[in-house]
Formats: structure tokens, sequence, C-alpha cells
């Protein structure tokens, strides 16, 4: 081989040896791009994804909640928001934004007059790459900004919690969070239902072309929520939120809540309390208090605040009695007006009115104090009287479609419990009651002495599967006979006693008034409540009227009763109930 | 010419003990082999073929896909159009909520005139020999 032949060798293999370098370097460099910073660093595996895949996660629809006749209480709609994209609007004027943004911004307030000029100079300032200048917007609004197709302008919609009838209801409801972050129920309806109403989200993948339009589509599509019937009759509920509103009003109250129950199945008719809110703008009434200041006014008054009683629950005393076969409606007593005990401290009527010899339906006519502390500390005795609170659902919650609170009353076997205790809770007073349990205790009475476990919800519809809720004995309270003898002794109490303003003309009516007073403030802070039946011969509606400190007229039988007989007057009108009395 | 079968199994006449020639079949044979198809076909107009072939299959999945993106597409514009109705069956619910709602119904009878029936001027009239109704347990 000669030395040209070898030097042409050489060369070629240093070309050879060049090219393998360069190929080399190349593929460390692929290595680089492709394995190390595909997934890592720059992401350029997802980059690449997110050019031409569109990824969306498509919301559930909110489950519907209807009324009993079917009418709409929670529903939702589509508004939209919004935004402006500030970067891109500098980009596209790079010299002349300060100037061409006047003119949009114009044009966004003459459509959005509530987005001030200096809020629109400040988004547009802010050189991000969107920023949103208006959420849920009137469909109206909408449609000009549409029409008007105004550049580096966007609406994005959104679906919002709607009520059509204002704070009809609204702490049976509830309400739903409505931000960004979180779409949950909250309180009422919308908290306790909360997982079965939101349903569950799909997804929405999509390869799309340059022009962002859908090549091939991937689609989850979302299950929607459950529709949700209540036992509520809306009309009911705003005659009764309406003529509550306006007591509270008239009698200067601090607060009130009425319940309305059917008598025969335990589905609540009507719920309402005053003050309330409106579920459409929530959060202003965020400083707004419910339950005498205790609680936000969110929470139901009706299953969420204690309370004591007062008279109405004489008629549990007298139950638990009469069931027992202790005492019949004409077994007597003397009452001097107030009453001594070797265990427990003295029990006087109100204003110590002396009612001499009176049998037991007397002192609910009277209302006595002395009459329903003998009966319980006498007659019955704790071991006889406590199993009866219980077996009337006193300090158990009700398990009604709802949060509630549960009550409390001291028993024997409690640390600090006395003989004083049982004295008092048998008028009414050491004992914490939910305005719901009173009105359940009333329907037992109703119901023949059965007890009707409480309910809301009559129907979950979820997507065709149907659930219909069925009425429920929850237990028998007190013998059928006993019921009948207590509803005439209550007859006769809202006849001739302090339920004389609840009378409705044309029908018979069984009920109790209360007026609780609270130890430690002053004497005329009261609780005025009526509980009872109508009609009292064939009982088709429990109500239960409680006003908290009325300042005009502080007795059950002046401040709850008037209420008590316009709510069951509408309830007779409405459902055409005939008249059980003509004289 | 005079043809002899090699093989001593080969067909024999089924009479007479005479060979039978086996010309045709090995022609056929040889033939097959050098021309796969009925045609003759030479390795330039193959190529051709085969290109025209998967060009027109190109097209075919070409024009498949187009159609699928455009059917695509519409299935999207229907969807859009499927959400639009939605949206304003959603409002349209929603106004006819609002109206039914008893405290816009209140209202509209106040604005008309009407005003709350009197509990207090209710009056009973007794029919004589009237039977009693069954009382009905909600609606």
């Amino acid at each position: 081989m000669n030395i040209q032949v070898r030097r042409a060798r050489h060369r070629q293999m240093f070309i050879f040896l060049l090219v393998c370098l360069g190929i080399f370097v190349l593929l460390a460099r692929l290595y680089y791009w492709q394995i190390l910073q595909s997934h890592s660093g720059y992401n350029l595996a997802e980059l690449a994804n997110a050019e031409h895949i569109k990824n969306l996660t498509l919301d559930a629809p909110r489950g519907l909640i209807y009324d009993i006749n079917g009418k709409l209480l929670a529903t939702n709609v589509l508004r939209d928001d919004v935004y402006v994209e500030p970067l891109q609007f500098s980009l596209d004027h790079p010299n002349t934004a300060q100037k061409d943004v006047e003119p949009l911004i114009a044009t966004l307030h003459q459509v959005l007059p509530k987005v001030s000029i200096a809020k629109l100079r400040a988004a547009f300032a802010s050189g991000q790459y969107t920023a949103r200048i208006a959420i849920g917007i009137d469909p109206t609004q909408s449609e000009q900004l549409r029409a008007l197709q105004l550049p580096d302008v966007f609406l994005e919609p959104r679906t919002w919690r709607i009520y059509p009838g204002g704070s009809l209801a609204a702490q049976t409801l509830g309400y739903v969070t409505q931000n960004d972050t979180d779409n949950h129920g909250n309180y009422g309806i919308e908290g306790m239902y909360d997982t079965l109403l939101e349903g569950k989200p799909g997804s929405f993948t999509a390869v799309q072309d340059l022009q962002g339009n859908p090549i091939s589509v991937n689609e989850q599509p979302p299950v929607s929520g459950a529709d949700l019937t209540l036992t509520i009759d809306s009309t009911i509920e705003y005659i009764v939120s309406g003529a509550l509103a306006d007591t509270v009003k008239n009698l200067q109250a601090q607060s009130g809540t009425v319940v309305v129950v059917n008598a025969r199945t335990g589905a609540v008719v009507a719920m309402a309390g005053e003050p309330t809110f409106d579920p459409n703008h929530y959060g202003q009434y965020a400083a707004t208090q419910g339950c005498l200041g205790s609680e936000e006014v969110y929470f139901n008054p009706a299953l969420y605040c204690g309370y004591e009683p007062g008279s109405t629950m004489k008629m549990v005393t007298m139950a638990a009695a009469l069931d027992q076969g202790l005492i019949t409606p004409d077994t007597t007593l003397d009452d001097q007006g107030c009453m001594a005990f070797p265990d427990a401290p003295e029990v006087c009527n109100w204003e110590y009115m002396a009612y001499g010899t009176e049998s037991m339906t007397q002192v609910l006519i009277h209302s006595a104090n002395v009459g329903a502390a003998h009966v319980a500390h006498d007659i019955l005795g704790a071991s006889r009287y406590y199993p009866y609170l219980a077996r009337f659902g006193f300090g158990q919650r009700t398990n009604i479609d709802g949060p509630e609170e549960a009550g409390v009353y001291l028993a024997p076997g409690d640390q600090n419990w006395t003989q004083s205790d049982l004295t008092r809770q048998a008028f009414g007073q050491s004992i914490l009651a939910t305005p719901i349990q009173v009105a359940m205790a009333y329907e037992a009475v109703a119901n023949g002495g059965v007890m009707m476990a409480p309910y809301l919800v009559a129907k979950i519809n979820a997507n065709g599967k149907v659930i219909t809720t069925q009425p429920k004995v929850e237990r028998r309270v007190i013998s059928s006979r006993a019921a009948q003898l207590l509803t005439g002794m209550l007859t006769q109490a809202a006849h001739y006693g302090t339920g004389q303003l609840a009378q409705v003309p044309g029908y018979s009516i069984a009920a109790k008034t209360g007026t609780a007073t609270t130890q430690g403030i002053s004497a005329n802070q009261t609780e005025a409540s009526v509980a009872g039946f109508i009609p009292a011969s064939n009982p088709q509606f429990v109500i239960l009227v409680k006003i908290d400190r009325p300042q005009k007229a502080i007795y059950g039988s002046t401040a709850a009763a008037p209420l008590w007989r316009t709510i069951a007057q509408q309830l007779m009108w409405y459902y055409a109930v005939p008249p059980d009395q003509v004289s | 010419m005079v043809f002899r079968n090699k093989d001593p199994n080969s067909l024999k006449a089924p009479s007479g003990g005479q060979e039978m020639p086996d010309q045709p079949i090995q022609a056929a044979k040889r033939r097959r082999q050098l021309h796969p198809f009925l045609f003759r076909i030479g390795p330039v107009a193959l190529s051709i073929c085969s290109v025209l072939l998967i060009g027109l299959m190109a097209v075919l999945y070409l024009s498949q896909s187009g159609q699928a993106v455009t059917a695509n597409q519409q299935i999207q514009q229907f969807h859009n159009q499927q959400a639009v109705l939605q949206r304003e069956n959603q409002d349209l619910l929603y106004t006819i909520a609002q109206e039914e709602s008893p405290g816009y119904i209140a209202e509209h009878a106040k604005s008309l005139g009407l005003v709350p029936a009197d509990s207090k001027s209710v009056i009973i009239v007794v029919v004589p020999h009237l039977l009693p109704m069954k009382a009905v347990h909600g609606k």
C-alpha cells in the first residue's frame, strides 16, 4: 500500500470518526430532550399534549328540589362570568394599548354598569393573562356582549344555584356555597343531602386541530344529582312565613318559629323561622343571628333551637298519668295557688292564682303549675314520669332530614338532678326541647297515641330510580284511650282556657298555650307558644307557634294564639277540611 | 415425438396399458411459476401498480378520516346547540318557577287590588240534614 492510499484511508477514518462523534452528540442531545426533559424540567411531553389535547371536567347538574306539589324550590341556571385578556390586548396593540383600551372600557362599562371604569382600567393594567371583571351577569348582558364580539373579552359560563321563592323555606333548604373552589351544600336539605344532590362529574378529552376544533373526542358524561321532592307545601309555607314575619314585627319580638305537621303521617307541611335569609344572597346574612342570638341565621330554628316549652309540657304530664290510669280528667286537687313539697321548692301558679278544688281538665284550662307539679311529684313520681318524657321523644333527635339538636333535661341518675327538676319539668321548666319535638309530642296525641317519625323528603328521584318515603310509626306513646281523654281535656283548655284566641270558627281545636320565662332575665322576657291540632274531632294538622321575647304581648294566649288561629284557618280553607262545629 | 413416463407409478390408461403424456400438467406448473397472475406483468408495472394501490388506500383513508372529523365537528356543533337549548330551558324553567311562587302571585294579586281574606268575617252556614264530609288528609 503506497503512502497516498494510506493517507486517504486516514482521512476517511478521520471523517468517519468525526461523523460518529457528531451522531453521538446528536444522540446525546436527543436523549436529553426526549428522555430526561420529557417528563421533568420543561415537561415537554405535557406542553406538546397541551397544544393539541383538551381536557375538561364536566360538572354534573345539581339535583333540583321540589315542594310536594311539584313546584321548584331550588334549581340551577347558567350565568356568564366576564373575563378580559390584558396581556393579549397589550400584545395586539403594542404601541397604542393605553389609547385603544379606553373605547373598550367604555363599551364594557356601558353593558356592565355595575363594573366601574376604575376597576376595568385596573384589570387591563394588571398585565395578567386573564382578569375576571364580572360574575354571573344577566342573560341580556351576556347577549349584548356576544353580539358586540369585543376583542380580548370572553365569557365563561358557570352554574348557579337559584331559589325561585327567595327566602321561602330558606332555613329548611339551606344554601349552596358558590365560589371558584367550593360548590357544596350547607345547612338544611342542601347540606344534609349534598352527596346525593351534587351527582358525579364527567370528563371531556379531545384532540384538537390548530384552530382548536376537536378532531376526536372521548367523553364521559356527568351523572346528574338526584332530584328531591319535599313534604313542604310552598303555599302553606308562604302563608306561615308571612304571618310569622308580621307577628314578630307587630309584637316587636326577637324571633319566632312555626311548625306545621300532618297529624296522621308526620310529614312536615311547613316550617318557618324569623328572622330568616335569602339563599340567593346568603353572604349578606353572615352577621345575622338566629336562635335568640346563639346561632347563625342559617340554622333551622324548628330543629336546632332548644327552648323551655313552658305550659305546653303540661300535656305530657297529664298524658303520663292518664296512660297509667293514675288520674282521670275529673280527678281533683286542692289548688291554693302554691304547693309545698318536702323535697323540692314550693311551686306557685302564675300570679299566685288559687283555684280551690279543680279537676285535671281545669288544671289545663287554668294552666295551673300547682296541678301539674302535684301530678308529677305526688301521683306519678320520678320512676313513672321520666319514661314518658323519653317516650314522647324529649332529649332525643327526631332523625328528621336536617341537622338538629336533641334537647336536654336532667333525669334521676344525672349529676345535680333533684326533685325540683321533676316538679318544674311538669310545667315545662328545667327542660330544653326543640319546636319539632314539642310538635311531634302533640302529633302523638292527635294520632291516637301513636307517634309517627317526622320527615321532610317525600321522594328521591336518582336518575329514574325513585324512592318514595312511606310514613313510619316511631312508637306508641300512650294508649288510644288516654289520647282520646287528653284530646278532650285539650279541647276544653282551648275553649275555656288560655287558648281562646286560637279558636277557629267552625272547627274544634285541641291546644295548649305556654309562656316560658328564662332564669336570670326579666320575667316579661318570655317565650310565648301554642301547640295543638285541628280539627280536634278528626285531627289533620298539628301546629306549633313560638314567639321569642315579644314586647307588646308576652303570653302564649295573647302573643302566639292569634297567629296559631290564622295559620289553622288558612290550612282549613286551603285543604278544604269540612267544619266539625256549627254552633 | 414420443414421451416416456419416468415414474413407474404414474397414471396409466384405464385399459389397454397405453401410457398417458404428462406435458399439459408440467406446462401449467411451469407457467404458474413464471406468471403467477393470469396476465403478464413486469417489475416496473408491478411497482407502478403498487404505488397506485397504496396511493388509493391513502386517499381512501384520508377521505374517511376527513369525513370522521367533519362528522365529529357536526356532533360538536350539535352539542353546542344542545347546550344553548339546555341553557334556555333552564332559564325558562326558572322563570316559570318564579312566576308560580306564592310570593309572586300574591304580589300580582295585590297589584290587581285583591286583598287577603279576613278570617274574622267567616260565616258558618248550617245546612240541615247535610251528611258530614270525610276529611281528606293532605292533597
